[in-house]
């Protein structure tokens, strides 16, 4: 689709100076270099950068360049990669946006087979009946605890309230969750539709316009503002910011946190013996967890055949169960059988992979609409804030903004 | 004359490695940029079909989630505009004042003080005030508790007004000794005898304020204005690390806007569109203020020409050559 | 005289309480990257409980995800070339607009005007796209060459030249100089203030670019300070400030102590130039 290339070829051919360096792919040492984009920069990240560096150690002819970022997306959009880490609720967009192509030939290469992975694996790098990507993990929302605080792993809205209260009476500055303004709600606002059986997608689109919706979300305001068992206005990771802290007249601490597994490391770092770890409780109706899942894919850049064998043996490599198990040990719970196999032998290593395994059963995966993220916009970064930060919100009014979400997302979907 | 034809042509020579790259960097991408918002161009696909000006349409003309997002984050960023201006002008002035009036051996070391912050690039900036400014633990918090002005924690970066409070506090520190410096420089240049005569005519400081040092630094007032305007209205590094856009998109920049549409919507044309129609909107805030300033120049009091025509012929004209300096002033 | 001296006292107090103002956040910054990590959560007080040097420590290690000196090491490429660049273009433009009578100065001259006109957020991102079109995107080019293109420089330069008499010139012409002489032996010493000024604003503009740089620097290897610091204060350091303030330490105290000696040059630019 690309007709007009002519801007860049006078760029170009006004460049034609000695500063432009060596572009065959090749490093000094005379390996392939294969650039490979993530974003791992939270706990998760340096077991990653163990898997890369030990496949590069087996390798003579290949090299695996990693790049962490917080920012990826932007980076592998406007940078070329030959491997990226996606979101499966994103999977789709970068399909539709020709980024990525098929990775059958890779697994063919590989000698690795659909049925080597879960269902929801398979499921979670499916584009259509073609596998866009190699599912790498599962990442439901977790459970932590501060067991100096917490007596017995909370399993409903009931337990958490209870332990609020008891919080409550030590120190006015304990409570037992925090919700955040903005960051991990994505999380929060699927898992208030998967706990209440609500569908958000529809024609492609999210709606949030449900009334049914609007008193599950209404619920996040009342624990905040009725129940008083989250802090309000926590900003930012939130859930996890507070759950770090020491409570004193500066500072609000929480005992429980709902968050991502990739903070596995910095909590375990912090908690030791002391880190609970347990299933998403039931918040709502029916018991359920949402989430995301991380996929590996190919950038649609890679035609060349040398840097297509590089790619096949790094994930020949990677989903061989003792490297791979690298990454459970990070928190994250792989989707490749024979891994969880290995894991389930060791469950103290691999605590919170094993713990996140049984929780599967329950998971419920995020629609896969055109531009998830763009279409979550104006709920993550307005809608939960006012959830947790205005006290007189109510249902119409959220209904009010639950419409102009709705709009937003549909036209984003329809600038597909 | 001592210039052959042959010459002349040999003095193209000299123009050459400027008009190289301004054509490479400059012409071409503002060329291009024009012919991308014509088109439906993705910056992950290319070019995706000619639009004419529906990009424009759909930011000026119809209720899209474009032109929500250019209006929201046009509106926030001049909100902006207007705290941190006035504040960065007048704080500058008086710290010019003040170091002006100070004995000479204490002079070089508060400007340097007041200064210094200018070195400091706005990412470290941001880092230093997101955790000093901190909700939950941080230090400003503490120390108002501690002095009883507060009795629980602000939430600084995530309420509004704290958020905008924190963005302009922290503009304000970081750039302020620079406009401070200019000040100084034009106060400095204003003839001591002048207000020995005006105090013995038995005008009051505030008199010789209005009646002498106004008049003499209104050019570099002007230049002052004109560039913090500018670099204000680039407002992206502080608002995207400090309150990453927040609280409910309210500090969300026009440019952090910009590159919403682009790496997160995937719509490179019309990023160019919306960048293209903010270089327009700056472009005629500053031709308002030059505007204003001839104006004004035209009504100057007799003393003060007096005053002004003694060191520089500064008119409008000439702050034009100068009024560029803009792109060499940072706040990005 | 008794009322001056107090005048005098007073204004001394309230600039050194404003300085206090100005000092607090570079204090905390430097006293926070001596702190443990939870003395660093608390900030109970402005001083090191226990002081430790092990946030450093820490920053250095990770030298594969956060390479500090090597971001160091770019900036100071960065800018430094990138400053040479800018004079040296912009000087041989200015001349020859200025005296070299070269064809087609009066429109060449209309076009430098009307760009400066023009902010630079309109070109940014086409230019942004042509350099990933041409595969320049992690390398020095983009982070350097662009900056030449201002015309800022251009027109000071001009300016400057355009008041100065051309005796001396005419001159060194007699004696049979070519142009290149005329520039490099007479033109050039005349201009050391202008150039001064150009050169530290110059600097400071490419050593604080933050927008341009982060779109066309993906890769860790290639950031400068400015942007490294951003990645730091986006990712993981963000649950450390200890360590993200000795980051920040290590990237600002070699700008700072640069500008601390240089800002005398700066004022002394300022008052000899065009800007004012």
């Amino acid at each position: 689709m690309r007709t007009h290339k002519i801007f860049p070829l006078l760029l170009l051919t006004g460049l034609l100076l000695p500063l432009t360096g060596c572009g065959d792919g090749k490093n000094a040492d005379g390996k392939i270099e294969i650039k490979f984009i993530n974003g791992f920069t939270g706990g998760d990240g340096q077991y990653m950068t163990k898997i890369v560096k030990g496949f590069n150690a087996s390798q003579k002819k290949y090299k695996l360049v990693q790049s962490q970022e917080k920012d990826h997306y932007t980076k592998f959009k406007s940078g070329k990669y030959d491997l990226v880490v996606i979101h499966e609720a994103s999977l789709r967009t970068y399909q539709s946006d020709q980024m990525i192509q098929p990775v059958t030939d890779y697994m063919k290469q590989a000698k690795i087979k659909e049925d080597d992975f879960l269902t929801s694996g398979v499921d979670s790098a499916k584009v259509g009946n073609k596998m866009y990507a190699l599912p790498l993990d599962i990442h439901p929302l977790t459970m932590f605890y501060n067991k100096n605080l917490v007596k017995s792993m909370p399993k409903t809205y009931a337990d958490l309230a209870q332990l609020n209260e008891q919080l409550q009476k030590k120190d006015d500055h304990l409570y037992a969750f925090g919700l955040p303004s903005s960051g991990l709600t994505p999380f929060y606002l699927t898992v208030a539709a998967a706990q209440n059986d609500i569908q958000l997608e529809r024609d492609g689109y999210l709606d949030f316009a449900q009334p049914a919706y609007a008193d599950a979300l209404m619920k996040y305001h009342d624990m905040v503002f009725v129940d008083q068992i989250s802090p309000k206005k926590l900003g930012l990771d939130g859930e996890f910011q507070s759950f770090m802290k020491t409570a004193s007249n500066n500072a609000n601490q929480t005992a429980v946190s709902f968050t991502g597994p990739w903070y596995y490391s910095a909590v375990k770092d912090k908690y030791k013996d002391q880190l609970g770890i347990g299933p998403m409780p039931l918040l709502f109706k029916s018991k359920a967890t949402t989430g995301n899942a991380h996929t590996i894919a190919v950038s649609s850049s890679v035609q060349d055949q040398e840097v297509k064998k590089g790619i096949s043996s790094f994930f020949n490599y990677l989903y061989t169960p003792k490297h791979l198990a690298n990454w459970a040990e990070s928190g994250q719970t792989p989707s490749h059988k024979e891994t969880l196999k290995l894991i389930s032998e060791d469950p103290s290593r691999y605590a919170l992979a094993a713990e996140n395994q049984k929780q599967l059963k329950d998971y419920v995966r995020a629609p896969r609409v055109y531009q998830f993220d763009e279409q979550m916009r104006y709920m993550n970064e307005v809608v939960f804030a006012k959830l947790t930060s205005d006290r007189n919100l109510t249902k119409d009014a959220l209904m009010t903004e639950l419409k102009k979400a709705t709009q937003h997302a549909q036209e984003i979907a329809q600038s597909k | 004359m001592y210039l052959t034809r042959r010459s002349r042509w040999f003095g193209l020579l000299f123009l050459l490695p400027f008009l190289i790259c301004f054509v490479l960097f400059w012409l071409l991408p503002l060329v291009y940029g024009i012919w991308m918002s014509l088109h439906d161009f993705r910056l992950s696909f290319g070019e995706n079909g000619f639009v004419g000006l529906s990009n424009y349409r759909d930011l000026l003309f119809n209720e899209t989630v474009h032109q929500r997002l250019f209006l929201a984050t046009l509106t926030n960023t001049l909100w902006f505009m207007l705290y941190s201006v006035p504040l960065l002008v007048i704080c500058s002035l008086l710290l010019a004042l003040l170091i002006r009036h100070l004995p000479r051996r204490f002079k070089t070391f508060f400007r340097t003080i007041f200064f210094m912050s200018y070195s400091i690039s706005v990412t470290a900036v941001s880092a230093i005030y997101l955790w000093l400014f901190a909700t939950n633990g941080g230090f400003i918090n503490r120390l108002l508790l501690d002095l009883h002005f507060i009795n629980s924690p602000v939430n600084w970066t995530s309420d509004q007004p704290f958020a905008w409070v924190v963005i302009v506090i922290a503009t304000v520190w970081w750039t302020v000794g620079f406009n401070m410096l200019l000040f100084l420089n034009a106060l400095e240049e204003v003839d001591n005898t002048l207000y020995e005569a005006a105090s013995l005519d038995g005008a009051s400081p505030w008199q010789q304020f209005l009646r002498i040092t106004l008049p003499t630094i209104r050019p570099i007032t002007f230049f002052v204005l004109i560039t913090t305007l500018i670099a204000s209205f680039n407002l992206y590094g502080q608002t995207l690390l400090i309150t990453r856009g927040g609280p409910e998109q309210s500090t969300t920049s026009l440019i952090m806007g910009i590159n919403t549409t682009v790496f997160g919507q995937n719509q490179l044309g019309m990023g160019a569109a919306m960048a293209l129609l903010m270089g327009f909107i700056m472009m005629i805030i500053t031709g308002m203020q030059f505007f204003v300033s001839y104006m004004a120049t035209k009504k100057e009091p007799v003393l003060a020409k007096s005053v002004t025509q003694k060191k520089t012929t500064s008119s409008a004209t000439d702050i034009t050559l100068k009024s560029d300096a803009e792109k060499e002033r940072k706040i990005t | 005289m008794r009322h001056k001296k107090t005048t005098t006292i007073l204004l001394l107090i309230v600039a050194s309480l404003l300085s206090i103002i100005f000092l607090l956040p570079l204090v905390w910054m430097i006293l926070t990257s001596f702190k443990t990590l939870s003395d660093s959560l608390e900030s109970a007080s402005l001083l090191p409980k226990s002081w430790t040097l092990e946030n450093y420590r820490l920053i250095l290690n990770a030298s594969s995800e956060s390479p500090l000196i090597r971001w160091l090491l770019n900036t100071t490429i960065v800018t430094v070339l990138g400053t040479l660049l800018v004079l040296f273009v912009d000087v041989l433009a200015a001349y020859a607009l200025a005296r070299l009578q070269i064809p087609g100065r009066k429109i060449i001259l209309a076009i430098v005007v009307i760009a400066l006109t023009i902010p630079g957020i309109v070109t940014l991102f086409p230019a942004f796209y042509l350099f990933r079109e041409a595969e320049l995107l992690d390398s020095y080019v983009p982070l350097i060459v662009p900056y030449a293109a201002g015309t800022l420089g251009v027109f000071l330069i001009y300016n400057f030249l355009r008041t100065f008499p051309k005796d001396l010139e005419e001159a060194a012409y007699l004696d049979g100089a070519n142009q290149w002489q005329v520039l490099t032996k007479v033109i050039l010493p005349t201009l050391r203030p202008i150039i001064t000024t150009l050169g530290i604003v110059t600097f400071l503009a490419i050593y604080n670019d933050f927008l341009w740089p982060s779109l066309v620097t993906n890769e860790a290897e290639m950031k400068t300070m400015t942007l490294g610091i951003a990645t730091l204060v986006q990712g993981s350091n963000f649950v450390n400030p200890a360590a993200m303030m000795a980051s920040t330490v290590i990237a600002t105290l070699p700008a700072l102590l640069l500008f601390i000696w240089a800002n005398r040059y700066f004022v002394k630019g300022i008052t000899h130039s065009g800007l004012k």
